[in-house]
């Protein structure tokens, strides 16, 4: 593995100087200034020098072509300057009586009249020591955090250099400012940069939102959220529902589907996912989305059963991950994004869509507007039959809401039967916004699905990257090489943890990309004919309900139910 | 305008006899009034009262930004007999505008405090205790007022914030003044601030003999003086130095009175002379002129004064009815003097050279005293009205 930091063609933009220097100018003016300072502080010029600054890599956390996420130890003593124009107060008793309280003040008569000078302030010979986290994503663009204050030393020289209280004063004053500076202001500086130079349209999204802030409220009330048929038939406990239930259940998640998505979209999204799923060479191109393939290592362990992990209750959670496509959109800074692991569901292709497309109408634009994080879950959502397993019962299956049609053999859910199987459509979609989502009445709902703990689980997993990742992943050899490093360090604030597992994203539509998963492909294909006929033979003798849920249905119920069971 | 509590503090260094003016402080106060005065913002309401001549009230509410609003409690072991009411306190009391200069008086000799009783000296120092407390800003401010001596005074100030650097200030301010010449020395805890000032007046010493004017129309009749004040922070190695002379006409002076003023900033070459005229009886003109040495910037500006006087109605003369009865006049009346005018308001008003305006309208409706203002900046033309308030005081 190499990198290549590329130092110069960043300082030989004639461009970046001059938008760097505004933006300078800005965040050095946003903070209160000290009273000695009288007028705006202008960056008069500003140079990166010619020495690049010394990295060195410490961990990284996440890489791939669009995204990227290390801690690196930065050293830098380069002959980078930057001149600063302004005004100050030269008057010491001017500044002194600024901002006290003139119920005490001494009221001097003229010694306090002021004398402002022009100063030009020269910052030179930088020296930078620090831990320095880098995340960069393609939509998200690129954050740059200082673990530690990174400022060891620099030189301030000045008009007054002659003057040793005013240089001192000077150097204090300054390194003080610039300490706030690279803590607080530049990272937003660095981010708003990397924004402009990756996503041009960024600057037109941010005032075409500003434009339709108020729309978007107005429209985002109007939305009816009982103008869609339930896609769930059961309750928050699991259990099933009949029909009368199932309309009253149904303002969560599936209306949120049809009013967020257009049909169109949802087709091409569909059949981007199945292309991938069928070895199909065609790649729908979508806008503003990068799609990671997914290589279904955890769900292997499950069905290959080769290793046994050490508490069923991981392993059930890690399977339901991972056999859950996710599409990741971002847009803005958030972090934290998170998917909800959701079942497949029996219901056809063509029914979902349409369903899903009923609202596809100007509210989707509102909402997507609205909200900075979307997972779309393309996962199907969970059969009736689990519903049955769930519940305890695996006699009952027919009891499921007649709605939704009922395949007794039911083919296994598995990313080894999507092989073979016909193409699903993504059924459930389902926004996520990091920070508001946990805690509205729509987050509180979810849980009315079958995979309330299995979003719980997944929720936890994103507070807390560590847990039971691991596991399964060992469990597959094919595409072990193309793993990350282990997630073991925390440092990084749980950002969509389950999809950080992905390998290479198949987007790059490399050769050797190509080449690897056709290879896992028919590795497991092979697997998967062997299995089934394996499953067939077995399927006569083995009748416990543990088996069955085993075996027939790849989807385990979540951790909850089964330690209940 | 002065605030209740001001004025309640002027009548005690009036009661008190402390010639407040004959200080290097109050060198520029004519120029100060009329060029430096504050415009309110926003909605402010004080509620005061003088309730016993040893105790003051006042309440304060405002509205700049959110509500916000101070208590005040004044006790002064001195009984003022002042006029307290807002509906009858001489608008030339709480509003400051041209400063006449007075006859420097004789000082009080400091036998004239003692009392004796069976032996015994009786007689107390006066003192003025007064506090403030901001109400959500909980800063509160204190003041502590002592006359030691006929020509001594001490001044202690103190303010408690938790905003402030140490949780506060203090600054204590002796004041020594003999009428021809006045010292103050103080310090700041803030900083460490020491401060000397020392005013001089040439002319005949008042502890002489009283000063009688002239006789002759003399074409300046007027006293100069002249002061320099010196600060030193003992923390942060800083000073400053300034000097400071005022030529004012005194109130025998036949012709237009004026004041004139130049102050001197060595260290920081800075240069400023103010020039005031009473132009009239209700006007008064001030302009001042700042210059810098060292950074060739320059500042003038210019404010004037007008005193509205509400028309006097002339009183009918009306024959008595017993006067009528006995078919005679009534007995004439002897003309006592011309009534005092009723002031109606006052307009200030100032510019710069940056046509920065400032007005301000004061004056009295009813029994309440209001004070309207404004500030305008007339270089933006988009948004030239930078601030207005009004300000409305009641007492009683």
């Amino acid at each position: 593995m190499a990198f290549n930091f590329n130092w110069s063609p960043l300082t030989a933009d004639a461009d970046f100087y001059k938008r760097a220097q505004e933006m300078l100018t800005t965040a050095l003016n946003k903070s209160p200034k000290p009273p000695i300072i009288v007028d705006d502080i202008l960056v008069n010029e500003l140079n990166l020098g010619s020495v690049p600054p010394e990295l060195e890599i410490l961990e990284i956390g996440d890489l791939a072509e669009d995204r990227f996420r290390g801690i690196f130890k930065m050293c830098y003593s380069g002959d980078a300057f930057l001149t600063l124009k302004t005004r100050v107060q030269a008057n010491p008793l001017n500044t002194y009586l600024f901002s006290k309280p003139s119920f005490t003040s001494p009221q001097p008569l003229a010694a306090s009249s002021g004398l402002t000078i022009p100063l030009q302030i020269t910052l030179s010979e930088i020296k930078l020591s620090a831990f320095i986290i880098l995340v960069f994503s393609r939509q998200k663009g690129l954050t740059l955090v200082f673990r530690n204050d990174p400022l060891e030393s620099l030189k301030v020289s000045s008009t007054f250099d002659s003057i040793p209280f005013v240089r001192d004063y000077l150097q204090k004053e300054i390194e003080m400012q610039l300490r706030t500076l690279m803590m607080d202001e530049l990272p937003a500086i660095i981010h708003r940069l990397s924004l402009r130079l990756w996503c041009p349209e960024y600057r037109a999204k941010e005032e075409e939102e500003m434009a339709q802030a108020v729309k978007q409220e107005e429209e985002e009330v109007a939305v009816d959220p009982f103008s869609s048929p339930p896609q769930d038939a059961v309750d928050s406990r699991g259990n099933v529902l009949d029909a009368s239930e199932i309309s009253s259940l149904s303002l969560d998640g599936g209306s949120e589907i049809h009013s967020l998505f257009s049909q169109k979209n949802l087709l091409r999204l569909a059949t981007l996912t199945d292309s991938h799923r069928t070895l199909s060479l065609f790649t729908p191109s979508i806008r503003d989305a990068v799609f990671r393939a997914w290589a279904g290592s955890s769900e292997r362990s499950d069905s290959a059963g080769s290793s046994t992990p050490a508490t069923p209750s991981l392993l059930r959670s890690n399977s339901s991950l991972g056999t859950s496509t996710t599409y990741t959109f971002s847009r803005g800074s958030d972090d934290g994004h998170g998917h909800l692991p959701s079942r497949p569901s029996l219901v056809s292709m063509h029914s979902a869509t349409s369903g899903l497309g009923l609202g596809a109408g100007r509210h989707s634009r509102s909402h997507l507007r609205k909200k900075k994080t979307r997972v779309v879950n393309l996962r199907k959502p969970k059969t009736t039959d689990d519903l049955v397993s769930e519940s305890g019962d695996s006699e009952t299956s027919s009891a499921a809401p007649a709605s939704e049609p009922i395949v007794a053999t039911h083919i296994p859910e598995e990313p080894e039967d999507n092989i073979i199987d016909p193409p699903h459509s993504p059924q459930r979609v389902r926004f996520r916004d990091s920070n508001i989502e946990v805690a509205s009445p729509q987050k509180a709902r979810l849980p009315s699905r079958p995979s309330l703990n299995l979003s719980n689980v997944a929720e936890q997993a994103i507070v807390d990257p560590i847990p039971t990742i691991e596991i399964p992943e060992s469990t597959v050899p094919i595409f072990s090489r193309e793993r990350r490093p282990s997630f073991h360090s925390s440092a990084y604030p749980a950002e969509k943890a389950p999809s950080t597992y992905t390998p290479a994203p198949i987007t790059s539509d490399s050769a050797e990309a190509g080449s690897i998963l056709s290879q896992a492909w028919v590795l497991k294909m092979a697997n998967e004919i062997a299995r089934r006929a394996q499953d067939m033979d077995s399927k006569g003798t083995r009748e416990g309900f543990w088996t069955q849920s085993q075996d027939e249905r790849e989807d385990t119920p979540p951790p909850a139910y089964q330690a209940a069971m | 305008m002065l605030e209740f509590m001001d004025y309640i503090q002027h009548a005690f260094y009036d009661v008190s006899r402390w010639n407040y003016e004959n200080s290097y402080s109050q060198l520029t106060a004519t120029a100060r009034a009329l060029l430096d005065f504050e415009t309110p913002r926003g909605l402010r309401l004080n509620l005061s009262s003088l309730s016993s001549p040893n105790f003051a009230t006042s309440y304060a509410i405002g509205s700049v930004g959110l509500v916000d609003g101070s208590l005040s409690y004044l006790y002064t072991s001195l009984p003022l007999q002042t006029t307290s009411r807002s509906g009858k306190i001489d608008l030339h009391d709480v509003i400051h505008g041209y400063r006449q200069i007075q006859e420097l008086r004789r000082p009080e000799e400091s036998w004239m405090w003692e009392v004796w009783q069976g032996g015994k000296r009786t007689d107390k120092r006066d003192s003025l205790l007064y506090g403030r407390l901001y109400l959500p800003q909980s800063t509160l401010e204190a003041l502590y007022l002592r006359r030691i001596s006929p020509s001594q005074q001490l001044k202690l100030s103190a303010v408690s914030d938790g905003r402030l650097r140490n949780g506060g200030t203090i600054l204590a301010l002796h004041q020594y003044d003999t009428g021809k010449y006045s010292t103050e020395t103080l310090y700041s805890t803030d900083g460490g601030l020491l401060g000397l000032r020392g005013l001089y007046n040439f002319g005949p010493d008042p502890r002489e003999g009283d000063i009688e004017p002239p006789r002759t129309e003399d074409r300046f009749y007027g006293r100069f003086s002249a002061g320099a004040e010196m600060y030193y922070g003992s923390l942060n190695k800083s000073g400053g130095v300034s000097f400071g002379g005022r030529f004012a006409t005194l109130p025998a002076h036949k012709g237009v009175p004026l004041t004139a003023t130049l102050t001197l900033n060595p260290l920081m070459g800075n240069l400023s002379t103010t020039y005031a005229v009473k132009a009239g009886k209700n006007l008064a003109l001030c302009s001042k002129f700042d210059f810098n040495v060292y950074s060739y910037e320059s500042e003038v500006k210019l404010g004037c004064e007008l005193w509205r006087m509400k028309s006097r109605i002339p009183k009918e003369n009306v024959r008595s009815m017993a006067a009528k009865l006995e078919w005679r006049l009534d007995p004439a009346e002897e003309n006592s003097g011309p009534e005092p005018e009723e002031v109606a308001g006052v307009l200030k008003a100032r510019v710069d050279q940056n046509w920065k305006i400032g007005l301000l309208w004061e004056g009295r409706i009813k029994e309440l005293l209001f004070t309207l203002g404004s500030s305008i900046d007339m270089k933006r033309k988009d948004q030239p009205l930078r601030a207005i308030g009004l300000e409305i005081q009641y007492s009683s």
